[in-house]
């Protein structure tokens, strides 16, 4: 550490905010070199000088208060009321959660039977878990007892129906789920912008001064 | 802060949860000069500070439902008026120019390069209200109320390490502003 400066520790050190180890290395290294003992100088004279600057005369504690107390408004929302709400909101996405994962276990279930009665390994009797087979399979084979389908056509027809049927459904869940969350998102945002007045401190504005 | 204290606030605050405007007067009575110094020294405005403190405890009474008890009520307080003496600069921006020129003419330093304690008090103001607001809200929290780092990143909602490097562009700034009319001085008085 004696060998470079450590200007960058200079003010933690200044501050008080330094581990009792990193307090012992500084302390020896300012005792070592000058540029950093020249620096902290300055810094701990930068802290006085800046005392100089004088408050100025204020109104009593009294008298404020009671100028306060003269425009508090009337609260909008009893406390209690408030938390039950704060609750409420908070098992929104909880709620949204809990439902992604039920559709998504029960499409996974669905499946499984599916391709466990397809395999022969599941007796057709679990075919009421499945979605809508019976019904999935109506429609096609109505148009193949009409002769709109048939052989080929029909086995395709029937196999892509019921696979848009579950895909087509399973995505409308899923997107409508995302699309609550989000809009429980925006609005949670928008919610904590208005909590804390004021903008981010980053943008800049020119004081104004009082002599 | 005892434990007692701690557990008095607490039950003030608790009251002034509930509606009750007498303990939130207590609580207004014994943070005031905390919050108008703060918003003082980030405006340098005692009238513009005196409108902020009771824009920024009106808006606590309001929001007093969300702050959350075994925090400390002053620095919650603080990030409030620090947030509201921002928005009122940027509202009274189109005076700032006037007003420095006007009535903020920083003195001359005389041949000798000695100022009068009034005029190094101007430089000194002024030297920090030229700081960014980030800057300068970190620095006021530091230099003037004693916070530590955490207690500033608490309070400003940002990180530490944004607390340290902002504080170190501060300080690098105003001595570099302050250099030529006080450090001079100071060592000229020293000897």
């Amino acid at each position: 550490m004696s060998e470079q400066h450590i200007t960058q520790w200079v003010n933690t050190y200044l501050d008080g905010e330094l581990s009792s180890h990193l307090v012992r290395l500084v302390e020896t290294h300012l005792v070592e070199c000058q540029a950093c003992r020249e620096e902290f100088k300055s810094l701990r004279q930068l802290s006085g000088i800046l005392q100089e600057a004088p408050l100025p005369e204020q109104i009593s504690p009294e008298r404020f208060a009671s100028q306060v107390a003269l425009r508090l408004p009337p609260r909008p929302v009893t406390p209690i009321r408030n938390k039950a709400l704060e609750v409420g909101w908070w098992l929104v996405p909880i709620g949204l959660m809990a439902l992604l994962i039920l559709i998504q276990v029960t499409f996974a279930f669905s499946d499984w039977i599916s391709t466990g009665i397809d395999l022969g390994f599941i007796s057709n009797t679990a075919g009421w878990a499945l979605f809508n087979s019976s019904q999935a399979a109506q429609f096609t084979s109505a148009l193949g007892q009409f002769g709109l389908l048939g052989g080929s056509s029909l086995e395709w027809a029937t196999w892509s129906e019921s696979l848009t049927r579950t895909i087509f459904s399973q995505i409308t869940w899923q997107v409508s789920i995302a699309m609550l969350y989000l809009s429980w998102m925006v609005i949670w945002w928008a919610r904590q912008k208005r909590q804390v007045p004021g903008q981010p401190l980053e943008a800049g504005s020119q004081p104004t001064v009082e002599s | 802060m005892t434990a007692a204290r701690v557990n008095e606030v607490e039950d003030l605050v608790i009251k002034a949860q509930h509606g009750d405007r007498n303990a939130f007067s207590e609580l207004v009575h014994r943070h005031s000069q905390g919050v108008i110094n703060v918003i003082y020294r980030l405006c340098g405005d005692s009238q513009l500070a005196e409108d902020a403190a009771q824009e920024a405890f009106i808006h606590a009474w309001l929001k007093l439902s969300t702050y959350q008890l075994h925090t400390s009520l002053r620095n919650w307080l603080y990030r409030i008026a620090i947030n509201i003496a921002i928005d009122a600069l940027r509202k009274e921006k189109h005076l700032a120019s006037v007003e420095l020129s006007e009535r903020m003419a920083a003195p001359e330093p005389t041949p000798e390069g000695m100022l009068t304690s009034r005029e190094r008090a101007i430089w000194i103001q002024k030297a920090v209200l030229t700081l960014p607001p980030a800057c300068r809200a970190v620095l006021v929290l530091r230099e003037y109320e004693e916070l530590s780092y955490q207690e500033i990143a608490s309070t400003l909602n940002i990180p530490i390490g944004t607390v340290m490097s902002r504080l170190n562009y501060a300080r690098n700034l105003l001595r570099a502003n302050l250099k030529t009319q006080l450090f001079n001085y100071v060592e000229v008085e020293n000897v």
